[in-house]
């Protein structure tokens, strides 16, 4: 499969998926900080997460500047809170819940 | 009250260098990119990436970024350090515009500000695990 990485959309779709795996990779750092047995492999996981995510990254800035790039990438804010919510349970504030809005108003703005 | 002030300003030290290293960080990641050949897929990016050598600099960036992000956090609440690094989103901006040429429109200005704004409201409702009143005595 070869993907054009020169398309601006595919860019920006390489940060939004980079994005994502942090607030996945973020949870599985904290899985492995709360567990007293198996720690190792979450933190294993979290680490090859963390990977995909630079290389993805990498490819994302074949098309894109640096200076929409990288507030896009604040996205990974939207995704820590979504996952954390949904996985370990952690309670949202509305402080935060207006925060996220504001960073996807932001990201926005950025690549539009 | 000495060590009050020392630690103070290692604080400010830390969160200085902190935004620096993750300005550095993203232009020569943006720097390496831009200087590899035009490649046409994810797999030759990752092959291209391991035979360029400035990357092995971006990786001490980052190895660098860590440890003095874990100093800082000895010395003051996430929520407080966070907002301030947060910086970076201008600088970043600012600074691509002046070595690469980027082109900054007002929109994306309004973009970055808006992130900002947001990254900052986020900290402000972060629950904190301990009471400490930013830096530790």
């Amino acid at each position: 499969m070869t993907l054009s990485l020169s398309l601006p959309l595919v860019g920006i779709a390489l940060v939004i998926l980079s994005s994502a795996i942090e607030g996945f990779a973020q949870v599985c750092l904290k899985r492995s900080a709360m567990l007293s047995a198996g720690k190792q492999r979450w933190l294993a996981l979290g680490i090859v997460l963390f990977i995909f995510e630079a290389l993805f990254y990498s490819g994302a800035l074949h098309s894109l500047d640096i200076s929409t790039a990288y507030p896009l990438g604040a996205l990974s804010f939207v995704s820590v809170t979504l996952f954390s919510r949904w996985l370990l349970d952690e309670s949202i504030d509305r402080n935060r819940w207006i925060g996220l809005g504001l960073i996807v108003c932001g990201a926005a703005l950025v690549v539009g | 009250m000495e060590d009050y002030r020392i630690s103070k300003r290692t604080l400010a030290i830390g969160l200085a260098l902190a935004t620096i290293l993750d300005t550095a960080g993203q232009l020569l990641w943006k720097y390496c990119v831009a200087s590899l050949p035009e490649s046409s897929g994810l797999l030759q990016t990752a092959e291209a990436v391991l035979r360029q050598p400035l990357f092995i600099v971006l990786a001490a960036i980052f190895l660098l970024q860590l440890f003095n992000w874990l100093k800082v956090l000895e010395h003051a609440d996430l929520s407080y350090a966070q907002p301030i690094t947060s910086l970076s989103y201008i600088t970043v901006c600012v600074l691509s515009a002046v070595l690469f040429g980027e082109h900054i429109s007002f929109a994306k200005s309004a973009g970055v500000l808006c992130v900002l704004g947001g990254v900052w409201l986020i900290s402000q409702g972060r629950p904190l695990k301990q009471d400490n009143p930013g830096v530790e005595p």
